[in-house]
């Protein structure tokens, strides 16, 4: 009976078995602000699901209801409350609803309470609903690989039902699709960080480093691989310092002389930490700053703050910043 | 003040004077929030200083009528969060219940601070609403990670709610309503390895998620104003890393993205934009380039230009960001708590 059927929805005032309901109108007071046009389709809807909510009735009607109205309206909670209470009432099967929620899912991946309806259904089924979770969720991010309650999702099932053994070359498919998604880089950053077979970060930090450093070196201009590699290093600066791939990597990109940015920020970044540079480095950091024009300095740092400011005129007034804040440590 | 702007100031005070009267009918999504509806219209009108005063006492009586009142004292303790319903829809009398004592309580925490802030925009005092249910009964939606539900009945959690309990406290002026540590700790969990802070811990850094924890830490207290020009180095979250991860957001087109490599969209300016404020940092971004970004969506700010309808979110984080530029005839933001006001915080 939903307009989902392309039929023409016959109003509930008119179905037989629900003549013995009194629908509750909503009582807006006398001066509302805000008043919504409600169609009359969806008025009508919610009078009725207000009158089986307040009596509690947890029927089978009921149960339609709700599908009906979250067919028209996925976003209220009180509905999906209610819903729980009956399935659970009625003892309905979870895969039946399961498939249900599959279905609301697919076309309305954005919306807060599926997704908590799903995880409620997960959560009841156990460990054995992992792989499903996982392919339900694999499944919205080949329509947007960024959806961030998929991969929210994703991370809950992980977390509290397993299936971890695949992560990881998941994450690795994602990136190689898009070398740009972030959220497939966050994603190998908690699998490498969470997950119980892998042994931590300090242990996948070598391969990690090499895996980001070739994704930065195919493009030096993608935030994300730079943002990972720093990420590895989280509370261990002396490592960072001290790993000759992580200023190799800056180095080979500086010298290309294009798509430099994030390279000679990260630059910056090692040398406010104390980082000796070599020779080479302040060769080829005195060669970027001729040919952009900036000013020279007897400061390498202060000399690296004048070239991002020329080559990065959106964050001119924050390298402005970082030299006037340069640690006095530093070169 | 060039020709173009004053005239968007009109288009947008008759559009948000309209959705005071009557919103449309595709909003009827959005109906179990509409106390936010309202926030977006009456904050909107406020930042535009065109809130006309002959609006307060409908405001105020139909803001007062969404508050859920606990039976007596002892109901207080039973789990259930007795704040404010985010619409008629979910809001039942005494007198529609038959046999049963007691009628759902659909009050949320999202609602509540939206009903909150709205009070505050248009000066009411506080003291004379019954904060003290609110104060106790939030409290059961604290969870032990230090993290909110926004409602007993089950629902998500994460920052989004973390944010609106500060912004409670600190609009009733009383703390007593949650644990400010085991709330701290939660959000210093959310910052991820690259400075920003994601809705969940391990989530990818997104901007709604780092001012909601930047905001919250500062009304909570644990950041000073201006931060960056204070020497003291933090203890609570990473700074620079954070400030860094701020000012790569803004995009060529002038315009704030949520997260990396994604497109820019209008409402990060206000919450990108809002935590670079927070943390005194708000003159490092280009503000022509953003400026001239949010001026080019045409009347009413969408997501993108090729939308009809002017959406009521976008159109409210517009202005609010138009603000934080200091555009003439706006009024300036509190941005903390997300409300115009001319005291500062």
């Amino acid at each position: 009976m939903s307009s989902d059927d392309g039929e023409e929805r016959v109003p509930l005032s008119r179905r037989p078995e629900w003549a013995d309901v009194r629908p509750l109108p909503q009582d807006d007071g006398p001066n509302p602000v805000v008043p919504i046009a409600y169609r009359e389709d969806f008025r009508e809807a919610m009078d009725y699901f207000r009158a089986v909510y307040l009596a509690d009735e947890r029927s089978l009607r009921s149960l339609n209801l709700t599908s009906e109205v979250i067919a028209m309206n996925p976003g209220n909670y009180t509905v999906w409350h209610f819903r729980r209470l009956v399935l659970e009432t009625l003892n309905v099967g979870l895969l039946e609803e399961r498939d249900y929620v599959d279905h609301v899912a697919e076309h309305n991946s954005k919306n807060y309470q599926i997704w908590h309806h799903r995880r409620w259904l997960a959560e009841k089924l156990g460990p054995k609903a992992a792989n499903k979770e996982l392919e339900f969720t694999k499944k919205i991010l080949t329509i947007d690989a960024k959806n961030y309650h998929a991969w929210s999702h994703r991370q809950w099932v992980l977390q509290a039902l397993g299936g971890w053994d695949d992560e990881l070359d998941y994450c690795q498919k994602l990136i190689e699709d898009d070398v740009f998604n972030n959220s497939a880089w966050n994603q190998r950053y908690f699998v490498i960080t969470r997950s119980p077979f892998l042994g931590g970060l300090q242990a996948s930090r070598e391969s990690e480093v090499s895996y980001a450093i070739e994704a930065i070196m195919a493009n030096p201009e993608n935030e994300s691989p730079w943002r990972y590699l720093r990420g590895l290093y989280k509370n261990d600066i002396d490592q960072f310092l001290s790993d000759n791939h992580v200023s190799e990597a800056c180095l080979k990109v500086l010298k290309s002389g294009h798509n430099f940015l994030f390279a000679l920020s990260l630059f910056l970044d090692l040398l406010c930490f104390g980082f000796q540079p070599s020779d080479e480095f302040k060769r080829v950091v005195e060669g970027l700053r001729n040919s952009v024009a900036s000013s020279s300095d007897a400061n390498l740092a202060t000399s690296v703050c004048n070239i991002l400011e020329t080559v990065d005129p959106l964050r001119a007034n924050y390298w402005a910043w970082r030299r006037s804040t340069l640690p006095s440590i530093v070169c | 003040m060039d020709r173009s702007s004053e005239l968007d100031r009109m288009k947008h005070v008759a559009f948000l004077e309209m959705m005071m009267e009557w919103i449309p009918s595709p909003y009827e999504s959005q109906e179990i929030n509409r106390l936010t509806l309202a926030y977006f219209t009456i904050s909107g009108l406020a930042i535009l200083d065109a809130l006309d005063p002959v609006y307060k006492d409908r405001i105020i009586n139909w803001v007062l009528s969404l508050q859920a009142h606990p039976r007596d004292r002892a109901e207080l303790e039973n789990g259930q969060l007795y704040g404010f319903h985010g619409s008629r829809s979910s809001q039942f009398h005494r007198h529609d219940a038959k046999q049963q004592d007691s009628v759902p309580n659909g009050s949320h925490l999202a609602s509540t601070y939206c009903a909150l802030a709205i009070l505050r925009i248009i000066d009411y005092d506080l003291s004379s609403i019954d904060s003290e249910s609110i104060l106790i009964s939030m409290r059961h939606l604290q969870q032990p990670d230090g993290s909110f539900t926004p409602i007993h009945l089950g629902a998500e959690m994460d920052l989004r709610f973390v944010y609106c309990a500060a912004a409670i406290c600190y609009m009733l002026n009383d703390w007593t309503g949650m644990d400010k540590e085991k709330a701290k700790d939660y959000i210093l969990s959310c910052q991820s390895y690259d400075g920003g802070f994601g809705l969940v811990p391990g989530l990818e850094s997104h901007g709604g998620g780092t001012f909601c924890a930047v905001a919250a830490l500062r009304l909570m207290g644990f950041i000073e104003a201006d931060a960056l020009s204070k020497s003291t180095v933090a203890t609570t979250i990473n700074v620079p890393l954070l400030l860094e991860w701020c000012m790569q957001r803004q995009g060529v087109d002038g315009g704030f993205q949520g997260r990396a490599n994604k497109a820019s969209d209008t409402c990060y300016a206000f919450w990108v934009g809002g935590v670079l404020k927070i943390l005194g940092a708000y003159h490092f971004l280009d503000k022509d380039a953003l400026c001239r970004f949010l001026l080019s969506q045409y009347s009413g700010f969408k997501k993108f230009p090729e939308d009809v309808m002017p959406d009521l979110y976008h159109s409210y984080y517009g202005l609010a960001a138009l603000s934080l530029l200091e555009e003439p005839g706006l009024i300036p933001l509190c941005v903390e708590l997300g409300i115009p006001t001319k005291d500062a915080i």
